[in-house]
């Protein structure tokens, strides 16, 4: 049975990716001879025209092409803040876990601590010492704030895992610590991990573009969110330029929307329970 | 006298047997207390352990507030600042910023604990302290944000338990698919969409000021009140869409794990009328963890309060602090952090206190 929420989610998750890689390869050949993306190449803030379907935005550049790269630039930092939030979140949520007790209850008010500190303010407060951002940069500094939550759910996984009778099996076989660390509890962690990295990806690229529009990360190459803050602070509204801020905000919808698609598609196939609900439908 | 006297003959006053009624007494009370006891414990921990992270972490920032605002003052007038590095060195000394870190955070921690969240002089409005400038501010976004934020709460809940109480009749579906769009759509999308629409397309409701600038604020003239909550309808309601969607459908997945339940189904055998089992069954159950969340959503809206004050105008916190991160105002920062830790924090706390008076099955979990 094919999973329609599944599927309309990976759809939309590669048609993404591949606008993402391919885009850039194709805009240059519709502009020869200019380059689209360079600050001041055409008039400023330029009405819709064949040449430029969403105009030009502030500093002269054609809005398609920005916004294409802009996927790619957002995807890259959203998957660099990602995987840092998720390395960190899942060492520490895995030995809080998994070693348990004292080391246990100490992790875990140091994550309750990490994560009531709020991310933004600490952040805007970085800025402040950053003259020049480059995605990187970005995406590290946002995966550095951002992984607590993935190491509280971690940390909930591990528990019950360990608790499992496989484990209790491997024990008994005298398998040593680290085969039933990663022959055992690993792979049974894998899903979670693969989602908190989605997730903590998605959330970084919507972190970036607040960011952005509250006017931190200049100096960054056009993100979806620097797109928006540019054409919400800029002017391109009052001129009628919508298309600047609604098509990537429209985009970030999509991949969130996608990866919630893609969440409960999988909890409905691997749930029975959901299973059945779903099929009732 | 002889009234005294006689009252210590009493058994009950003897000091010894006093205690063991006493014991006796709170016997039954004993998980709750220690429950009690326990979640303050960890309150207290947490509060300072977060309290000092943030210490650290606003004082290993390279260089000192003063040598970069003069450093900023040069870059502006492109030129030196005669005598920059004595002011600076002399505001650190009467700042106690020349001191170790150690000293400097001994008295951090006497000042914020004992003294009543003293943060010292803010550098913005300079003679004014820290305090005064947050606390001026606070019941701007206290008002805007808890006022939404129980709004919120309360359509959510009321939705919430309807649309689970339905199942899957009706309307209800696309009410969910909706509601899941709502609570996908980053804070900032929604915020920004109603102020095109609303704002600049139709012209309904105004925007980019909490009240008109020709009026003084006054709190005693309604024609101020009046101007300041016409002001508010298109933050408040943005705020209202974009959390309530998030309540209704945490509120409908707990209805629906509540009418799972067996003694739903037996209330339902008894033939109770369904009115009163979704009021006294049903309602009840799913309503405590979604007093929990209530709390969380109250405590962690300060990213929300910073991005949501900068796009709608808000004079709050969040204002705040933007103009003291563009002044290099340390102690606001500091101070503006500190405040939504605690906050979180405490409403953590009050939340998790008052669980098990709400509901008997925390305090048999402890037994």
């Amino acid at each position: 049975m094919i999973n329609f929420k599944l599927t309309i989610g990976i759809l939309l998750i590669a048609l993404l990716l591949v606008t993402a890689i391919v885009g850039p390869l194709i805009t240059p050949h519709f502009f020869p001879g200019e380059d689209p993306t360079e600050v001041g190449a055409y008039p400023t803030l330029d009405l819709p025209s064949p040449k430029h379907p969403l105009g030009t935005d502030i500093l002269g550049r054609d809005a398609v092409v920005i916004i294409i790269n802009g996927i790619r630039l957002s995807l890259i930092i959203g998957v660099v803040g990602g995987f840092m939030s998720t390395l960190i979140g899942v060492i520490l949520g895995f030995i809080a876990g998994y070693v348990g007790k004292r080391t246990d209850t100490i992790l875990r008010i140091f994550i309750d601590m990490v994560l009531v500190i709020p991310i933004l303010p600490l952040l805007l407060l970085l800025s402040l010492y950053i003259p020049k951002w480059n995605i990187f940069t970005m995406g590290i500094l946002l995966g550095i704030f951002s992984w607590a939550f993935v190491a509280r759910t971690t940390r909930a996984q591990v528990l019950s895992l360990r608790e499992r009778s496989y484990v209790d099996l491997a024990r008994l076989n005298n398998e040593g610590t680290l085969e039933i660390i990663f022959e055992e509890l690993l792979p049974g962690l894998l899903p979670y991990v693969i989602l908190s990295l989605a997730g903590a990806t998605v959330g970084n690229m919507l972190a970036e573009a607040g960011l952005q529009l509250i006017g931190i990360g200049a100096g960054l190459p056009p993100t979806l969110g620097s797109i928006m803050g540019r054409a919400y602070n800029g002017g391109a509204l009052s001129l009628g330029l919508y298309g600047q801020l609604l098509i990537p905000a429209g985009i970030l919808i999509m991949v969130f929307l996608a990866l919630n698609l893609i969440n409960m598609g999988l909890e409905e196939r691997f749930n029975p329970r959901l299973r059945q609900y779903a099929e009732e439908r | 006298m002889e009234r005294n006297l006689k009252s210590l003959d009493k058994p009950d006053r003897n000091p010894a047997q006093f205690r063991s009624t006493l014991r006796n007494k709170l016997q039954p009370y004993t998980p709750v207390i220690m429950y009690i006891l326990r979640r303050f414990g960890i309150y207290l921990i947490t509060v300072w352990g977060a309290v000092t992270l943030a210490f650290i972490f606003f004082h290993s920032m390279p260089g000192d507030p003063f040598s970069i605002i003069f450093s900023a003052l040069e870059r502006e007038n492109i030129g030196r600042v005669t005598g920059g590095p004595e002011v600076a060195a002399a505001y650190k000394r009467m700042l106690g910023l020349d001191q170790p870190l150690f000293i400097q955070y001994i008295f951090f921690l006497r000042n914020v604990l004992i003294r009543g969240f003293d943060l010292g002089p803010s550098f913005i409005n300079f003679p004014q302290g820290t305090r005064e400038v947050i606390f001026r501010q606070l019941p701007w976004t206290i008002g805007y944000f808890t006022t939404a934020m129980l709004i919120a709460w309360g359509i959510g809940t009321l939705f919430g338990a309807l649309l689970g109480w339905m199942r899957r009749k009706g309307f209800t579906s696309v009410a969910i698919a909706i509601a899941t769009l709502l609570q996908i759509t980053p804070v900032y999308i929604i915020a920004i969409a109603a102020i095109i629409l609303l704002g600049y397309q139709l012209q309904w409701l105004p925007t980019g000021q909490p009240y008109d600038p020709g009026l003084m604020p006054n709190w005693r003239d309604w024609n101020f009140i009046k101007n300041v909550l016409w002001h508010a309808v298109m933050p408040v309601s943005s705020m209202v869409l974009i959390w309530g969607a998030s309540f209704t459908l945490g509120m409908r997945s707990l209805m629906i794990s509540v009418l799972g339940e067996d003694y739903l189904t037996y209330a339902n055998a008894k033939g109770l009328s369904p009115a009163i089992v979704l009021r006294d069954y049903a309602f009840r159950n799913a309503l405590l963890p979604q007093v929990t969340s209530l709390g969380i959503a109250l405590g962690g809206t300060i990213n929300g309060v910073l991005i949501l004050e900068a796009i709608f105008v808000i004079p709050g916190i969040g204002g705040i602090f933007i103009r003291a991160m563009a002044l290099h105002d340390f102690n606001v920062m500091q101070g503006v952090v500190l405040l939504s830790i605690v906050t979180v924090l405490t409403l953590g706390l009050i939340v998790d206190l008052f669980l098990p008076f709400l509901d008997p099955r925390i305090r048999r979990l402890n037994d």
